[in-house]
């Protein structure tokens, strides 16, 4: 028989939820199995406040890499499962702690805690900690293991069910929000920098899922930016799966922009036009609301005034979860999900006949909106969104 | 799809690619073991290198090193012959293995010998050569055929100016460029220390290059390990590479006279009809960068490189790409770093001229219809963009 090993996955928010913690839990779950998907022979259980998978002792290493990517996961540990003897958890305890006392020279302080869901075990917490600690002391306290329950360098965890108890000495972080699934469809305007990206990122964390539109320009930039969004959109639908990427031909638009409308407006018009066609997007396939990846401040297109004469386009919500945070923040958590080396390599992001000399950065909306009469707006548009190319990001 | 940008890479040969092939599947024995599947690939090796010296005319004075490639050939050469105080000296033009090479030499306290001052259009003047013995230059290291500009540092020509100005001054010459497209006269190997060439610039496969050098030269070695190849370059040798590179070399000599006929009617096109469109499009400069005249001792006929501000390069690129032509920017941009390289702005071109650049090179497959497809293009992708760039250059 395949050796086993026990996952004992535990949630945060999700316990908050009142009455909707059945409908967050589900979707926890299912997105759980949609990760794991890859091996067989796991079993799931799910009861009250926490999940329980067994698995092949050879999927630990894969399983934990996977388990990492899921937001709604507050941590998680990997034990064994077997019957409430103190005799037979004591003899595990001690099968675990030689080695480590052996490796850090006979000096080792330890604890026992325990959690008991089953009120109707015969023996508290505290008592079953007693029993199962000194159990282990008589064996290896003349090996120089001690017990420090404040200071503790290797903690035995003992979790009491109504219908399992588990054994364990780790706790994994998991990446704690919600569960993707469980707020709904969100359209993230994805660009080959930084910071979009991680704004995809911070909302799959919040249970969106994330779908991306690339506003790509091929003939005047060439390909390398595309195959740039394609590895990004990727790499950030691995923690929520099911995303779908637009890619829009803006050329013609940014070049009726560039030729016709003035020069210090141009940043501005291009975001206006992005966020209708995003919107246009957004409106056909149910998506909730815009995500940017805008930090207020970090350039210059990025005022107040700018950002507001740009999100009154649309009645969606536009979500910009960078927006307090600063470059420095911003680049350690892309690096965290593995974006960062993908969105430093060298692609011309905007080509400099596109770009002013002087951007305006406290721009009006009526001013805008003036200058914009100057191009067939709609027409660009709706042709960008005939010759849109779309890509399911899980076929990638 | 028209391919002009053969300086980059060229498309491998059938006959190579058939020739690999066969002896990955057949002979894949590690040539250095006792056994007779080994000593059979010691043997095809051997004969291998035995045919490339006769191809080449190399003389049993020289060594035959294969290399991984250009870059690595000129490096070892470079970096093994001067490290730590050989002095040595180089125009700025070269590749940037060379140069990089040279400038690691720095940190030794060793500085090269510059003789940017002293050429015109990316090759040396003759007259200069006894900067050569002031400076008690030990080493010259050129290009054969410059990588951008295609111009040619005649050897013949240049070891007659050492033999008489410079006798202790040896000669390294980067052949990359110039093999299938300049004659390497026989009796020049007598005075030329070292020489590289590359395989996947001559149809053959990428991976594989040579060092052919004067072996009467103490090389240290860049490479440590079993001690293959004189010692000087450790590693098991890539026996389907070599014989690849071998069948590459003899078909590039031998077409090496038909090459440069088809070259030049090629370029002459070229020529002809980038005259024609300045001609009917009064706004375009033209600005030929290579030399335009047939002399192969000043230029290769296989390259031309050409300016023509004030659109850029890199935006032409991709209007023909976006018809499936393919050519090479003016100013190859180091691949990490987005400014021009030094070799246009080295024979004196603004960072404009050499932004605005293009590179066209040519191999055997390239017809004179392909030439008018590039030059059709061209034209009309230059008649709408000037528009936009010359605003761009109003609005500064």
């Amino acid at each position: 028989m395949t050796e086993k090993r026990t996952v004992l996955i535990r949630y945060d928010e999700i316990g908050l939820k009142g009455r909707n913690r059945k409908f967050f839990e589900k979707c926890l779950l299912r997105n759980i199995k949609r990760a794991l998907s890859c091996a067989d022979e796991i079993d799931y259980r799910s009861p009250r406040g926490r999940i329980f998978l067994d698995i092949p002792l050879s999927f630990v290493t894969e399983c934990v890499a996977r388990l990492k990517t899921i937001p709604g996961i507050a941590s998680f540990s990997i034990g064994i499962c077997m019957k409430p003897d103190f005799d037979a958890i004591s003899t595990l305890g001690i099968q675990w702690i030689e080695p480590r006392l052996e490796s850090r020279k006979n000096s080792l302080k330890f604890c026992v805690k325990t959690r008991r869901s089953a009120k109707s075990f015969p023996k508290t917490s505290q008592e079953v900690n007693f029993e199962v600690g000194s159990r282990i002391m008589n064996k290896l306290s003349q090996q120089g293991l001690i017990v420090n329950i404040n200071e503790a360098e290797y903690i035995l965890e003992i979790e009491i069910g109504n219908s399992e108890t588990m054994v364990f000495d780790n706790r994994e972080p998991g990446l704690r929000g919600l569960p993707v699934g469980s707020s709904g469809n969100v359209l993230c305007l994805l660009s080959g920098g930084i910071d979009s990206p991680v704004a995809a990122f911070m909302m799959a964390c919040r249970g969106c899922r994330v779908h991306f539109v690339f506003f790509d320009n091929q003939l005047f930039l060439g390909r390398g930016g595309y195959e740039k969004v394609l590895r990004l959109a990727k790499k950030i639908n691995r923690f929520q799966g099911r995303g779908t990427l637009f890619v829009v031909p803006f050329q013609n638009m940014q070049g009726a922009i560039r030729d016709h409308c003035n020069e210090e407006n141009r940043v501005v018009l291009y975001r206006r036009m992005m966020y209708r066609i995003a919107g246009e997007i957004a409106g056909r396939y149910g998506f909730m609301a815009l995500v940017t990846g805008e930090s207020l401040g970090q350039v210059a297109s990025q005022t107040l005034e700018n950002l507001a004469a740009v999100s009154c386009i649309t009645s969606l919500s536009v979500f910009q979860p960078l927006i307090g945070m600063n470059k420095e923040s911003i680049i350690r958590r892309a690096k965290e999900i593995g974006t960062y080396e993908i969105s430093i390599e060298p692609q011309p992001d905007c080509c400099s006949i596109f770009m002013p000399g002087n951007p305006v950065t406290r721009s009006k909306i009526s001013v805008m909106e003036r200058d914009e009469k100057k191009i067939p707006w709609e027409e660009l548009r709706d042709d960008a969104l005939a010759k849109m190319e779309i890509i399911g990001v899980d076929n990638l | 799809m028209v391919y002009l940008d053969n300086a980059a890479t060229t498309p491998m040969d059938e006959e190579v690619i058939r020739r690999v092939h066969e002896s990955m599947r057949d002979v894949f024995a590690n040539s250095g073991t006792r056994y007779r599947i080994g000593l059979d690939a010691k043997r095809r090796i051997e004969q291998s290198t035995e045919l490339i010296a006769e191809h080449l005319e190399i003389p049993s004075t020289h060594r035959i090193l294969f290399t991984s490639g250009g870059t690595e050939s000129n490096n070892l050469f470079v970096k093994g012959l001067c490290f730590p105080d050989k002095k040595a000296a180089f125009t700025g033009m070269e590749h940037s293995s060379i140069t990089e090479s040279l400038s690691f030499l720095k940190q030794f306290g060793n500085d090269p010998c510059s003789l940017l001052p002293f050429q015109k259009e990316g090759r040396l003047d003759l007259d200069s050569v006894s900067i050569l013995k002031e400076n008690r230059v030990k080493l010259l290291c050129l290009s054969h055929a410059n990588n951008e500009l295609g111009t040619v540092n005649d050897p013949l020509q240049i070891i007659s100016a050492l033999a008489k100005e410079s006798p202790q001054t040896k000669l390294f010459l980067d052949g990359v460029q110039a093999i299938g497209k300049l004659k390497l006269d026989g009796s020049a190997w007598k005075s030329l220390a070292g020489y590289s060439i590359s395989g996947h610039k001559i149809h053959g496969p990428k991976g594989i290059g040579l060092l052919i050098f004067d072996s009467r030269l103490v090389l240290n070695p860049q490479m440590h390990g079993g001690k293959q190849q004189f010692g000087v370059r450790s590693g098991t040798l890539p026996l389907p590479l070599i014989v690849g590179l071998e069948v590459a070399i003899k078909r590039a000599v031998a077409i090496t006279e038909q090459n440069q006929k088809h070259f030049h009617g090629l370029r002459r096109r070229l020529i002809k009809g980038l005259k024609k469109i300045q001609g009917r499009f009064s706004k375009l400069k033209i600005r030929f960068n290579s030399l335009v005249d047939e002399d192969v001792t000043r230029q290769s006929p296989a390259i031309l490189n050409f300016s023509f501000p004030p659109v850029e390069g890199e935006v032409i690129l991709h209007h023909l790409e976006a018809k499936n032509i393919f050519v090479g920017l003016g100013s190859a941009c180091s691949a990490r770093l987005r400014e021009p390289s030094k070799i246009l702005m080295g024979i004196g071109l603004s960072e404009e001229q050499a932004r605005c650049s293009l590179r066209i090179s040519f191999s055997h497959n390239n017809t004179t219809d392909e030439v008018d497809q590039f030059l059709e293009v061209f034209e009309e992708a230059y008649q709408n963009l000037y528009p936009t760039f010359s605003q761009k250059v109003e609005h500064r």
